[in-house]
C-alpha cells in the first residue's frame, strides 16, 4: 500500500464515523419534530 | 520507543469528568421519568423508537470498552489488516442478524426477551438455557465493564482502581434504574455523539502529531510482510475467524441486541441495523488505527500489556484537553454497555423468572418492576465486587460463548422450521457444549481419529456460519447450497490443520454438532408447530393481561390437522 493510500486508510474512519453522527443527528432533529407536531412520544 | 511513565489527569479534573458525565446523564434520565413507569416500557419502550435513537444505541451497546484496546491490540499484533479483522467481522454481524430479527418482530410483535419467545416455542428448558446464559453474560460483561473504569481511572488519574470501579458502577445504576431501557436508549444517544466527537478529534491529532505521512514513510520497515500485507492470512487465522465465530454467537445469543430489536419501530429495523453497521465499524476500526501507530513507531506496551497502547498513545501524543476527551471515550462507552446489560438482565428477570415462572403467566406489574429494579441493584453489586476483586473469569466466559455458539443454529432454525421440538433444541446444545469443552480444554488427545472426527464436526460449522449468514439474506436454497459447499470447500483444508487452533475448532465443533443434533432428533419427530401461535403468546404485560397458555403444552399440532 502507498503511503498516501496508507494515510487515507487512517483517517477515512473518523471521516465515516463523522458522518454517521451526521445522519443520526439529522434523523433524531427530524424524529423530534415530527413527535412534537404529532404529540406523541419519543419513546 | 521506550515505555514513558503516563501523563496523568489531577484528581480534581478526573472528579469533573467523572461526575459531570455522570450527573448530566442522570439529569438527562430525569426528563423522561415517569412516576408510575409502565412495565412494557421499561423493557422495550413503546416498541416504536425511531431510526435515530435505535442506531445510535445499537451502535453504543456494541461498543465496549473492549472494542478498543483489542482493536488498537490487533492493529499492534497483525498490522495494516487487524483493525479490520476485529472491527469490521463485529460490525457485519450487526447486519447478519437483521433478516433474522425481523423474523422474530413478524412472529412475536410484543416480545420483550428472545427467551420468551423460546418459551412460547418450545417451552421452559429452552427458554431457561438462553435466560440463564444472558443472565450470566451480562453480569460478566458487567464485570469487565467495570473493571475497564477502574483501569482506566488508575492509570490515568491519581485515584484507585476501585474508586474508579465504584464510580463507574453507582453512576451507571443511577441513571439507569428508575426508567430502565428508555433511559438507557435516551443516553446511549448522548454517550455514542460523545464518542463520536471524541474519535473524530483523537485519530487525526495523534497521526498528525506522530509526524502523519512522514512517519509513515520513514517507519514502515518496521512491519513485517505479514503486517503490511491487508489480506494477511495470519490476521485472518488468528484474529479474524476466531473473532467472527465468537460475535456471531454474541449476537444472536446476547439480550442487549435482542432489546433494541424488539424495541425500534418494525419498518424501520433494516436501515437501523445498516446504520449501526457502518458507524460500529468506522468507531472501532478508527480507534483500531492507534495500535497500528503505536506498531509504526516501535511503542512498547508498558508492562508488555496490549491493553496499555491506547492510554500510551493518547497520554504522549495528545494534549491535556484531548486527554479528558479520551477519558469521556472511554467512560462513555463502557457506560452504554453496562446500563445496556442491566436493562437486558432487569428484562430477563421480570419477563422470564418472574413473569413466566414465579408469577406463573399472571404477573402484577407492580411487582414485575420492583424486580427489575432490584436485579440490577444486586448485579451492579455483583459487578462491582468482581472487578474490584478482579476475579478471574476466563472459565464463565468461555462457556457463556459455548453456549451461545451452541444456541445459534437451534434457535434461528427454531422460527423457520416448524418440526424443530424442544428436545431437539436441548439435546443440541448439551451435545455442542460437552463436545466443545472437549475440544477447547484437551480432555481428548487432539492427534489421529479423535482429531479428524473434531475436524470434521468444526468443518461442518464453517458449513453452519457461511449457510446461516446466507440464508438470512437470500432463503433457504441459497443457504443451504452456500453451506454444503462452504463444508465441502473447507474439508479438505481442515483436516490436518485446524487441531493446532484450539480456539477456532472447538467453536466451530459447537456450531457443526448443534447443527447436526438438532436436525437428527428433529428429522425423527412427526410434530409441527403452528407459528401463528407465538404472537398469541407472546403478550404485553400491562397493556393487556398475558394470556394463559392452552393447548398442547409443546404448541404441536397433529400433522393430519394442519392445512
Amino acid at each position: 500500500m502507498s503511503i498516501f493510500g496508507l494515510t487515507a486508510y487512517i483517517l477515512v474512519w473518523p471521516l465515516i464515523s463523522a458522518a454517521v453522527l451526521v445522519v443520526l443527528l439529522v434523523a433524531l432533529a427530524r424524529d423530534m419534530w415530527a413527535a412534537h407536531k404529532s404529540g406523541d412520544e419519543m419513546f | 520507543m521506550q515505555g514513558t511513565a503516563l501523563f496523568q489527569l489531577p484528581t480534581s479534573t478526573t472528579l469533573l469528568l467523572l461526575i459531570g458525565f455522570y450527573v448530566l446523564t442522570f439529569l438527562m434520565s430525569l426528563l423522561i421519568s415517569r412516576k408510575n413507569e409502565n412495565v412494557d416500557g421499561y423493557m422495550v419502550s413503546n416498541s416504536a423508537v425511531g431510526f435515530s435513537l435505535s442506531a445510535a444505541s445499537m451502535i453504543a451497546t456494541w461498543i465496549w470498552a473492549a472494542s478498543f484496546y483489542a482493536s488498537a491490540s490487533a492493529g499492534y499484533k497483525f498490522g495494516i489488516s487487524g483493525p479490520v479483522h476485529y472491527g469490521l467481522w463485529g460490525a457485519l454481524m450487526i447486519l447478519f442478524i437483521y433478516p433474522f430479527g425481523m423474523r422474530f418482530r413478524k412472529l412475536a410483535p410484543r416480545a420483550h426477551t428472545l427467551a420468551e419467545i423460546m418459551h412460547a416455542r418450545h417451552g421452559k428448558s429452552s427458554q431457561m438455557i438462553l435466560a440463564v446464559s444472558n443472565i450470566v453474560g451480562s453480569c460478566i460483561s458487567l464485570m469487565v465493564n467495570f473493571t475497564a473504569a477502574g483501569a482506566l481511572v488508575s492509570v490515568l488519574s491519581p485515584l484507585s482502581f476501585v474508586q474508579g470501579v465504584l464510580i463507574a458502577g453507582i453512576g451507571t445504576l443511577a441513571y439507569t434504574i428508575w426508567s430502565g431501557f428508555r433511559a438507557s436508549i435516551m443516553t446511549d444517544f448522548a454517550q455514542l455523539a460523545a464518542m463520536i466527537v471524541a474519535a473524530v478529534v483523537i485519530i487525526p491529532l495523534i497521526f498528525f502529531n506522530l509526524g502523519g505521512p512522514a512517519m509513515l514513510a520513514a517507519n514502515i520497515d518496521h512491519l513485517s510482510l505479514q503486517q503490511a500485507d491487508f489480506f494477511s492470512t495470519k490476521a485472518f487465522l488468528e484474529q479474524g475467524a476466531p473473532y467472527l465465530v465468537a460475535v456471531l454467537a454474541y449476537a444472536v445469543g446476547n439480550q442487549t441486541i435482542a432489546q433494541r430489536l424488539f424495541a425500534v419501530r418494525e419498518d424501520l429495523i433494516k436501515p437501523t441495523f445498516i446504520t449501526a453497521t457502518i458507524g460500529y465499524g468506522a468507531i472501532v476500526i478508527g480507534l483500531g488505527m492507534l495500535g497500528l501507530l503505536a506498531l509504526f513507531i516501535g511503542l512498547e506496551p508498558m508492562d508488555g500489556n496490549l491493553n496499555n497502547i491506547i492510554p500510551q498513545m493518547a497520554s504522549t501524543y495528545l494534549p491535556p484537553f484531548a486527554i479528558g476527551l479520551f477519558f469521556i471515550l472511554v467512560i462513555g462507552s463502557l457506560s452504554s454497555t453496562a446500563d445496556a446489560d442491566l436493562c437486558a438482565l432487569s428484562s430477563i428477570i421480570m419477563t422470564d423468572i418472574y413473569g413466566k415462572n414465579l408469577a406463573r403467566g399472571k404477573p402484577d406489574p407492580r411487582r414485575m418492576l420492583w424486580w427489575g429494579r432490584f436485579s440490577m441493584v444486586v448485579a451492579t453489586m455483583l459487578g462491582v465486587v468482581f472487578a474490584s476483586f478482579k476475579l478471574d473469569i476466563l472459565m464463565m466466559l468461555v462457556f457463556v460463548g459455548a453456549l451461545w455458539g451452541a444456541i445459534v443454529f437451534p434457535v434461528i432454525i427454531s422460527f423457520y422450521w416448524s418440526r424443530v421440538t424442544n428436545k431437539a433444541f436441548t439435546s443440541a446444545v448439551v451435545c455442542a457444549v460437552a463436545l466443545f469443552v472437549v475440544a477447547r480444554f484437551g480432555l481428548l488427545p487432539m492427534t489421529g481419529a479423535v482429531a479428524v472426527f473434531f475436524e470434521i464436526l468444526a468443518a461442518v460449522g464453517v458449513g453452519v456460519v457461511a449457510g446461516l449468514m446466507a440464508f438470512g439474506f437470500f432463503g433457504k436454497r441459497v443457504g443451504l447450497f452456500l453451506g454444503i459447499l462452504a463444508v465441502l470447500a473447507i474439508l479438505p483444508y481442515s483436516i490436518g490443520f485446524l487441531r493446532d487452533y484450539a480456539v477456532l475448532l472447538s467453536s466451530l465443533t459447537a456450531y457443526g454438532v448443534s447443527a447436526i443434533v438438532c436436525v437428527a432428533v428433529t428429522l425423527c419427530g412427526r410434530e409441527h408447530f403452528d407459528f401463528a401461535l407465538l404472537d398469541e403468546r407472546v403478550v404485553s404485560f400491562q397493556a393487556e393481561h398475558a394470556a394463559p397458555l392452552t393447548g398442547s403444552p409443546s404448541g404441536a399440532v397433529p400433522a393430519a390437522a394442519r392445512a
